[in-house]
């Protein structure tokens, strides 16, 4: 090596780090001074902004969200810009990656006092309050944030944090107010040309299931020369939740209320496992293995062998979220084979129960908190009650009027070229629009409610999710004198007093979540055991189900989380329980 | 060589023969995902679902590159992983071959002790918050250098240096001294050019480590689109399947799914991410060789 080649890389290399040094430095610098600079201005603006005029003056809130959000585009998008334009705010956002949760930023955040502005903690939320980084927002909302104040009508009891902190630490955005389900995407699946060659037949109870799929697999064993499956079901890792577990309760009448069951006159809680209906649901998940009629390969398959099944055209029935195959199902509907897709019943293990996957839980959902390292709280309050106003709402779900959507005649009106790139390239749909990416960020009306114009809030309703069916959906539909898959499905169910459990915050000391793993692990390798026995075994197997559940303390952590319920409820409805 | 194989015995024509069996089935264990993940991504998207694709695109696209280069933050991360590599790695071998130079004196004194030091620092560290906080004292949140320059002295490479380093011949040194170098001219032009093949390989674990980190992007620089870096973009849109320690709901996962990227995306970024680090690889190689053999001393 050269003396000269050598002092020069050195050279090089001395002079680029401190170039990039430098270079970081000033960014620092600018960002420091930019926010500093606006103090001054913001001051004197917040004080005309009382006045009810819209303070503009350019401002940039950082914030962190706790799920993922790959399409985030830095506010580059069409409605980003425009919500700039129209309130001056910047948003610096960043997500947490992959699955999400945020626990390893939140972490560090609580421990090294580094906050955002604004911040979506969804679960996480508890260790922040505890480090004192939250502001209490009761005041903010009843004085600066009428657009919220409306969307939270008289639910202001489910907003307050608990029994003994009744400030209000966030405001619910991860769901919408008011909800309604238009359509059900849920309950168990039966592609349409099995229904069509049976004469639509009534899918009531897990028998009917059971007979229209073993009748039809009888007539076809194959499938475009391929075996044909009559019942597939996903159990790669958290998806045997969906289809595996979740369907024991959704068939036994229950509501989603995660991995407990909630009696509702005692209010006492415990893992809905035990209850007797769902060892009879197993028990028939049990009979569908040993009959051949569950595909053998359930609990081996991975995910993608699971969506490239269905993606054949192949799987005559499924149980599970339209979200969870949407892909595949997609792929088949690319590919013009519509009578491969499928329809959606109630089924229910016998006809005394009533299926409650749409039972409302009223507003109970994570949402966005303001941090101490706010400097301007009010603004921030002003930014996202803007946001929940009606012109707000209607920018982030519909777009730009001319662009993404028409109004004729007074109703609004998606293009089809908009909407087909909407339906069939969503991913970059939502990168270049922005629509659907700035919802968490503010409270907001869910599907079904209509603003004063008389049209609605979400793109969500009945007229469109019509327009959406192909035609063998609605020939199908037709066949069970039904618009929708809703039509099918129990009405007017009360909604539930203790909101949706699986929002409610888990104490994460002491022994809960030790037991609560120890659970879960057990219930990952029971009920697969479970279900591939032999079916003189399973009464056996599954009482050494339940032992195990008992002997890991499963009744000490339903006896922590019966309390915790019980509080929600009093802090929620104000009754007394004891 | 050919005339020797006639001359092998029925041993080691055995051996031979089942010694190349066992390497080819190691080779197309490792090479057959990689070749799978680049037909996946020139395959259209929609396809892809339907799954059975192995080692051929079924509907050739370049759709999916097409759109991956059109991401300005893919941009921006390949900038800057080139950056931090080429300046971390440089950083990295010099810092780490002068400690090593130093420490393979035998005539300096704290020699014993700083080895030590340095080695209780491999199995010793602070944890995520304790670092985190000393980063944020140091100032060195949000800038590029908290890739370059925490760990730009890393104690194994120090310690893998040095061992080449004490083999060689002292004689040399001291020849050079007796002809008026100083330290530092000795390091630069007698040490450093036999260490090559040494130096090749710690300077291959550093631009390696370099390209793949993507958790002090996450950790320190989450909040800094300008100081993105490639593997960080690929973790954004990767989604992994692991549920977290808090009980998910149906509407979550429904909200998450929503937002899934296309399998062959994916698939286009990885390659995307991998293959400048394969193509750097073999010019490197030739330095493991070479070096070897100069300065012969006789002794």
């Amino acid at each position: 090596m050269k003396l000269r080649s050598t002092q020069s890389l050195s050279l090089l290399t001395l002079s680029g780090v401190l170039l990039l040094s430098a270079c970081s430095s000033n960014n620092n610098d600018e960002a420091a001074g930019s926010s500093g600079s606006e103090a001054p201005s913001t001051a004197s603006a917040s004080a005309s902004a009382d006045s009810g005029a819209m303070d503009t003056t350019p401002i940039t809130f950082s914030f962190f969200g706790a799920d993922a959000s790959p399409n985030w585009n830095n506010m580059q998008d069409e409605i980003g810009k425009v919500i700039t334009e129209k309130t001056g705010v910047t948003i610096n956002a960043e997500y947490d990656i992959a699955s999400g949760g945020g626990e390893n930023k939140i972490a560090l955040m609580a421990a090294s006092g580094q906050y955002p502005d604004i911040i979506f903690a969804k679960g996480e939320l508890g260790k922040l309050v505890d480090a004192g980084a939250i502001i209490d927002l009761t005041d903010l909302i009843d004085k600066y944030a009428p657009n919220l104040k409306k969307l939270i009508g008289e639910n202001t009891n489910r907003l307050k944090y608990s029994l003994d902190d009744q400030s209000i630490y966030s405001i619910p955005t991860n769901g919408g107010v008011d909800q309604q389900y238009f359509d059900a995407t849920g309950g168990f699946e039966v592609q349409l040309r099995v229904l069509e060659e049976l004469g639509y037949p009534e899918i009531k109870t897990v028998q009917d299931f059971e007979n229209v799929l073993k009748e039809y697999v009888a007539k076809h064993p194959t499938t475009d020369g391929q075996p044909t499956i009559p019942l597939l079901l996903n159990a790669d890792d958290w998806k045997s939740m969906i289809t595996v577990t979740n369907p024991a309760f959704i068939a036994t009448g229950a509501p989603d209320d995660g991995e407990y069951y909630v009696d509702p006159t005692t209010y006492e809680a415990k893992l809905h496992y035990k209850r007797p209906e769902e060892r009879e649901y197993f028990k028939w998940l049990n009979h569908m293995y040993n009959e051949g009629l569950l595909d053998k390969d359930t609990f081996v398959q991975k995910d993608d062998q699971y969506q490239a099944k269905i993606a054949s055209g192949r799987v005559l029935g499924l149980i599970s979220q339209e979200w969870e195959y949407g892909n595949a199902e997609n792929a088949l509907k690319a590919a013009g084979k519509h009578e491969y897709t499928y329809g959606h019943f109630p089924v229910t293990l016998n006809d005394q129960y009533q299926d409650h996957e749409l039972v409302s839980a009223g507003i109970d959902f994570s949402g966005i908190s303001i941090t101490t390292a706010n400097k301007d709280p009010i603004r921030t309050i002003k930014f996202l009650d803007w946001l929940a106003s009606d012109e707000g709402q209607v920018l982030l779900n519909w777009g730009i009027e001319g662009v993404h959507y028409n109004v004729e005649n007074g109703k609004r009106v998606i293009p089809a070229d908009v909407l087909d790139k909407k339906v069939n390239d969503n991913s970059n749909f939502m990168k270049t629009t922005g629509i659907g990416l700035y919802t968490t960020f503010s409270m907001h009306y869910g599907d079904g409610v209509q603003d004063s114009t008389g049209n609605y809030y979400t793109t969500n309703f009945p007229d469109q999710i019509i327009a959406s069916y192909s035609d063998a959906e609605k020939a199908a539909l037709k066949g069970y004198n039904a618009t929708t898959w809703k039509d099918l499905w129990p009405s007017d169910l009360p909604v539930k007093e203790w909101g949706a459990l699986y929002n409610m915050q888990a104490p994460t000391d002491g022994d809960y979540q030790v037991i609560y793993q120890k659970t879960q692990d057990i219930i990952r390798k029971s009920i697969p055991k479970a279900i591939l026995a032999k079916p003189e075994e399973f009464d056996k197997t599954y009482d050494q189900f339940l032992a195990d559940l008992d002997k890991a303390g499963a009744e000490k952590m339903e006896s922590i989380y019966t309390g915790l319920v019980k509080n929600r409820v009093k802090l929620f409805t104000g009754k007394d329980i004891q | 060589m050919s005339s020797k194989a006639f001359n092998l015995t029925r041993g080691e024509r055995v051996f031979s023969i089942a010694n190349y069996v066992v390497l080819t089935i190691i080779v197309i264990a490792t090479v057959y995902p990689f070749l799978n993940v680049l037909a996946i991504s020139f395959n259209d998207s929609v396809d892809t679902v339907r799954g059975g694709i192995y080692l051929w695109p079924r509907e050739f696209t370049l759709e999916n590159y097409e759109t991956i280069f059109g991401y300005k933050s893919l941009l921006t991360g390949f900038k800057i992983s080139i950056l931090r590599t080429v300046i971390g790695t440089i950083l990295g071998l010099l810092s780490a071959s002068m400690l090593a130079y130093v420490l393979s004196r035998p005539d300096f004194r704290s020699r014993k002790f700083l080895s030590t030091f340095l080695a209780l620092t491999m199995y010793f560290s602070g944890g995520m918050v304790p670092v985190y906080i000393l980063f944020r004292d140091l100032n060195l949140l949000g800038t590029f250098a908290v890739y370059v320059l925490p760990g730009i002295v890393s104690a194994f490479n120090v310690f893998v240096i040095r061992s080449f380093m004490d083999g060689l011949p002292y004689a040399l040194q001291e020849s050079a001294k007796l002809d008026g170098a100083n330290d530092f001219k000795i390091f630069y032009k007698i040490i450093l050019p036999l260490c090559k093949p040494v130096l090749a390989t710690i300077a291959l674990f550093l631009a390696v480590g370099q390209w793949n980190s993507w958790f002090d992007t996450y950790l320190y620089n989450g909040n800094k689109p300008s100081l993105t870096t490639l593997q960080y973009e690929l973790m954004k849109i990767l989604d992994s399947t692991q549920q977290g320690s808090a009980m998910t709901n149906a509407n979550d996962l429904a909200n998450k799914m929503a937002q899934v990227s296309p399998e062959s995306i994916k698939m286009a970024i990885t390659i995307v991410v991998t293959v400048p680090i394969l193509v750097v690889y073999p010019f490197l190689q030739r330095y493991f060789v070479g070096g070897m053999t100069l300065g012969a001393v006789k002794s």
